[in-house]
């Protein structure tokens, strides 16, 4: 069976050789170890000797060319043998059966190249999980010393800049969005991420703009919150009424200022969370974090995205003092005045969007809190009132709970707090 | 050249002067002013004399540690020498060799090396630029019967054998390596039997008489600068002293020293003068001047000023020609290329 | 410019420097008769004679020790060794002899020889063959080292060591002998001064230091981190690692803020180690990230191709250390 003979690698190194001179042509008898050729490697003229016995039918490479290793050279075989298919496929290039199957690469492009492949694929995982590590155990903040060397001499205090490098590390990046938010932002910047707009959409191209550092928090915040807290959603429809009323009997005590729904509903909220405060809680890092204080996260609405200010113990205080910090909140809010700790730490969140005649919703959790509270619009319905069919006001809450803080039945029992609370206002003066 | 009695008064001086040298370095070292090892020589100036003698201003020697002996007969300063010893920055090493690594090029001592063995090839090497450059000057490697079993030593006598370079290797056979006697190191008694397998010639006697080194030693430079290759000599000898300063020399008995000093090659040579008719006030004479000699070399060397840092990082590196005037590590200094 | 392999522009260094100066010679095993083990003394030893172009018996101790004797008292030695796996049998003779000379002397005695010959690993020579010396010699005041990449490089600073009045240890590599590149025309005599490094590629979002065999892995790292991150890497290539050009380590640093080191040697101590001392202390209000390292993996090479594949450092490994320092 007659076989294509490649040029055989005769160094280490070799890559390619030139074939000085052959030793037999074609027709001569071959013996295993006769010498076929001499070969010009890398490194010195080197003997080209037979593996096969046969006769040399065909010499495909003439003295005097510079081949690369495994190249197609001679077709051995028996006297008189078709080789008309042999010669097609050395013509095409087709590496010699008998030559070694792993070709080594030159130094220059000895590395395969698959890692480009794989790191475009996906957007990479690994940032993300890095930004999201605990920051030191010592609490310490941590920055990168050019970050410090920069803080130095632009007077940034670091205690004010989030960190979105290993462990919360402060990297330039980070304050470099610090120092362009006006140095007012505290969450650091998100990570850049691998996603670039894929192909096909050039007829219409996007308007692209760049993110601004609140969104890519936002961005950032949320997707955690929704891949790594184990979401679920309790629905409960109450009677508005009793609110309704409680609500204008407040205002027709006041002068120049009202009270809102939304303030009655952070009331309700933060008398519920005493009540049952299993709910008042955080999953932390394998650890159940039990607040002590009620501090209630109220969703505002700014110009390019959202905030959540706090209601620092709003267990204690009253509907008033409740309304009039939430204004101060909001008003700073969509002035860019607050500051970093006025939205950090809250316990739980209220989210309100009922003013858009939104029924019902299911809110997305702020982390570490462990719940978050949906409020839908007031609407009409009918119901009964002392025994007479008549025209009433319900509401509808949804409550998002972290399933690693707050089972399906506490949840429930929470809510039902909330209700019994707004139905009879009159209990939360218990 | 001198010859006869005067050259043997002349050698007779210079054998006088490393024994006193010595004897007041070892003074030095009791006192704490020089440190480190230090290897003595006394018992075998007859060789370091004897060699010297027989070689010319250009030729190359090399040797051990025990090297001040050879470095003095060959025209160190006792200054020079005992400066450094003493560390000091008058030293023939600036004081950063000391007793190990004197060098003096200028009279053609190319140094005291310290690994035994290790400075053979070397020797081979100045040989063969010897024979490279054609200029007639012949190179002597001097080294212990120790040494004979070491690598170092064979794969120099190798290059040397093959390439006949203008060679004289010198076994200063004092028959201890350290403390371990030859006996228990070497199954051989005749060393020159390790360079017969190298095609070299040999030679073996007795060296306490300098006369009898001297012409013993010619034959075989002159064989080698007239490019007939390599000579193996084993001298036999004798040190007075321990390996070095901290050796106690418990190894051999004090009858066998006894004897061997009835051999003292400075006592042999001023015995073969006054033989000759040197009148006994002229060789007090000499000895009271090397007295003087040796007193004033431990002043100089007292009274120097110490070894610098300066020199400690002069000395790294010659000046150079390939690394530019902004990248120079401390001390290094710039010439403009090569050969300068 | 023309374009010369590796070991041909080491080749006419050698040729340029001994028509130069008749005191040059080369010697070392079969670099005469058999035209040198990989070829770099090719035609040589007809050009030259045999009184220049020395054949040895396999010694290195000795032919080492007879080329820094020679040294001392007048000539300029090249001494070949096959591979640098062989010249720890030389050991002695580099570390207590060729780089002590100068200092146990005062100063007097130079040794103005070079020591030359391919480093690091080939293909599958496995554990006893693929030595990569660089952080054994680098340790030693007294010698300079060079380890150029490039054809070009390899020439210029080959011309230099030869002319250079102290030791110079110059570590080829049996991979790069093949490699082609730009290399001045002859009579441009063009000589590189040991201690500046090459920027081989300009960027400001990392700076990778890189020498020999590595400096074309992290070469073509920096093009797939350009195309799959827009990560423009600085790629500053020391060539020498005695002297050391700090300073266009830490300025380019002081640029990009973070740094990458890739090295043939192993992780423990070396040149490595050495840069990121330097960059840490020169630099170090300047980085926004700890210094990675891609080194050989800790063990003795082994045989089979896919392992030594693993050892060596990889294009993968490289791009990842940059994407690491520059929280991608």
């Amino acid at each position: 069976m007659a076989k294509i003979i490649g040029l055989p690698k005769l160094s280490p190194t070799m890559e390619e050789g030139t074939l000085v001179e052959w030793a037999k042509k074609e027709g001569d008898a071959i013996e295993v170890d006769d010498l076929l050729a001499e070969v010009e490697t890398d490194k010195a003229t080197m003997e080209f000797r037979s593996f096969d016995k046969g006769v040399l039918l065909k010499i495909l490479a003439p003295a005097g060319e510079t081949l690369a290793a495994d190249t197609p050279v001679a077709i051995i075989g028996e006297a008189g043998e078709d080789i008309s298919a042999l010669l097609e496929q050395a013509k095409g290039g087709a590496k010699a059966p008998a030559a070694e199957p792993a070709k080594e690469a030159a130094p220059a492009k000895a590395e395969p190249a698959a890692a480009p492949a794989a790191a475009s694929a996906a957007p990479s995982a690994a940032p993300a999980a890095a930004a999201s590590e605990s920051p030191a155990p010592d609490g310490r903040k941590m920055a990168s010393p050019l970050v410090r060397r920069l803080a130095r001499e632009e007077g940034v205090d670091l205690a004010e800049v989030g960190g979105s490098g290993p462990h919360g590390r402060i990297v330039k990046r980070d304050l470099e969005a610090f120092v362009a938010g006006g140095g007012s932002k505290q969450s650091p910047a998100a990570p850049v991420s691998g996603l670039s707009s894929g192909p096909g959409y050039e007829r219409l191209p996007a308007r692209v703009e760049k993110a601004s550092q609140m969104r890519k928090t936002i961005a950032r915040r949320l997707v955690e919150s929704k891949q790594t807290v184990p979401h679920f959603y309790l629905t409960i429809d109450l009677d508005a009424s009793p609110m309704i009323a409680a609500r204008e009997q407040m205002n027709a005590l006041l002068k120049d200022e009202k009270v809102s729904f939304n303030d009655l509903v952070i009331k309700a909220t933060a008398v519920a969370l005493r009540r049952l405060p299993e709910v008042n809680a955080s999953w932390m890092d394998g650890e159940i974090h039990f607040h002590q204080v009620v501090d209630v996260s109220v969703a505002v609405a700014v110009a390019d995205g959202l905030v959540t200010p706090v209601v620092r113990d709003a267990d204690r205080k009253g509907v008033l003092a409740i309304s009039r910090e939430v204004k101060e909140l909001a008003e700073k809010a969509r002035t860019k005045k607050l500051k970093p700790e006025e939205m950090m730490n809250g316990t739980f969140s209220v989210s309100n969007l009922g003013m858009y005649g939104i029924e019902e919703f299911g809110a997305v959790i702020n982390p570490p809190e462990g719940a978050i509270l949906a409020v839908g619009a007031l609407r009409d319905d009918v119901g009964v009132v002392n025994g007479q069919v008549a025209a009433v006001k319900r509401m509808k809450v949804t409550m998002s709970c972290d399933h690693r803080v707050v089972d399906g039945a506490l949840g429930a029992r929470w809510l039902a707090e909330f209700k019994k609370l707004l139905e009879n206002p009159m209990g939360m003066l218990l | 050249m001198a010859s006869g009695i005067d050259e043997l008064r002349q050698q007779y001086r210079k054998m006088l002067e490393i024994r006193r040298f010595e004897e007041e370095a070892a003074r030095a070292y009791a006192m704490g002013k020089i440190g480190g090892f230090l290897h003595l020589y006394i018992g075998q100036e007859a060789i370091a004399v004897g060699v010297a003698s027989a070689l010319v201003k250009g030729d190359y020697v090399f040797q051990t540690y025990r090297d001040h002996g050879i470095a003095i007969a060959l025209g160190m300063t006792a200054n020079a020498g005992m400066a450094e010893l003493f560390g000091k920055d008058t030293g023939c090493s600036r004081g950063l060799g000391g007793s190990m690594h004197f060098f003096d090029p200028d009279n053609g001592f190319y140094g005291g090396w310290g690994i035994v063995g290790g400075h053979v090839a070397l020797a081979a090497g100045a040989a063969f630029k010897s024979k490279y450059a054609n200029d007639g000057q012949v190179t002597v490697c001097f080294f212990g019967e120790g040494a004979t079993n070491i690598g170092g030593f064979h794969e120099g006598l190798s290059l040397a054998g093959l390439w006949k370079l203008p060679i004289v290797f010198i076994c200063e056979n004092n028959q201890y390596a350290m403390g371990t006697p030859m006996s228990r190191t070497t199954p051989l008694e005749d060393l020159t039997l390790k360079a017969q397998g190298y095609g070299m010639h040999g030679d073996r006697f007795e060296g306490h008489d300098v006369t009898v080194v001297k012409d013993r030693v010619k034959t075989a430079v002159d064989r080698a600068r007239r490019g007939e290759g390599p000579t193996f000599i084993e001298i036999q000898t004798y040190r007075f002293r321990g390996h070095s300063m901290s050796d106690p020399a418990k190894y051999r008995s004090r009858q066998e020293l006894e004897e061997r000093k009835k051999k003292d090659p400075c006592a042999v040579a001023r015995q073969r003068l006054a033989d000759a008719g040197v009148k006994e006030a002229e060789l007090l004479g000499i000895e009271g001047e090397i007295d003087d000699l040796i007193a004033a070399c431990v002043k100089h060397a007292d009274e120097a000023p110490p070894a610098t840092e300066e020199a400690m990082w002069d000395s790294v590196y010659v000046p150079t020609s390939a690394v530019p005037a902004d990248r120079l590590p401390r001390g290094v200094v710039r010439v403009e290329d090569g050969d300068a | 410019m023309r374009e010369l392999r590796y070991r041909e522009a080491i080749r006419e260094a050698m040729i340029e420097e001994m028509e130069r100066d008749a005191n040059v010679f080369l010697m070392g095993e079969e670099v005469g008769h058999y035209q040198g083990a990989y070829k770099v003394s090719e035609g040589l030893l007809t050009r030259f004679g045999e009184q220049r172009v020395i054949d040895t018996p396999i010694a290195e101790a000795g032919f080492a020790g007879v080329g820094i004797g020679a040294a001392m008292t007048g000539l300029r030695p090249i001494v070949e060794f096959m591979t640098w796996n062989f010249s720890f049998v030389a050991f002695d003779q580099i570390i207590s002899s060729a780089a002590k000379v100068a200092q146990m002397s005062g100063g007097r005695v130079p040794c103005p020889i070079v020591f030359r010959g391919p480093n690091g690993a080939a293909k599958q020579v496995a554990s006893q063959h693929s030595h990569s010396v660089d952080p054994f010699y680098t340790n030693i005041p007294g010698l300079w080292i060079a380890m150029p990449a490039t054809p070009r490089d390899a020439k210029g600073l080959l011309k230099a060591a030869i002319r250079e009045n102290n030791p110079v240890l110059f570590l080829e590599g049996e991979t790069l002998y093949n490699v082609k590149g730009e290399v001045l025309d002859e009579d441009a005599d063009e000589v590189i001064p040991f201690g500046k490094a090459r920027i081989a590629r300009e960027g400001d979002g990392c700076t990778i230091v890189a020498w020999g065999r590595p400096y074309y892995t992290a070469m073509e790292a920096a093009e797939i981190l350009a195309k799959e991150h827009g990560l423009q890497c600085e790629i500053v290539d020391p060539r020498t690692l005695r002297p050391l050009d700090v300073d266009a380590m830490v300025d380019s640093v002081k640029k990009t803020n973070r740094c990458v080191v890739v090295h043939e040697h192993w992780p423990y101590g070396g040149p490595g180690a050495e840069i990121v001392d330097q960059i840490q202390r020169h630099a170090f209000d300047w980085l926004d990230a700890p210094i990675e390292r891609v080194a050989a993996l800790d063990v003795p090479m082994p045989y089979a191709s896919n392992l030594e594949t693993l050892v060596l450092p990889t294009v993968e490994r490289v791009v990842e250390a940059v994407k690491k320092v520059a929280y991608l």
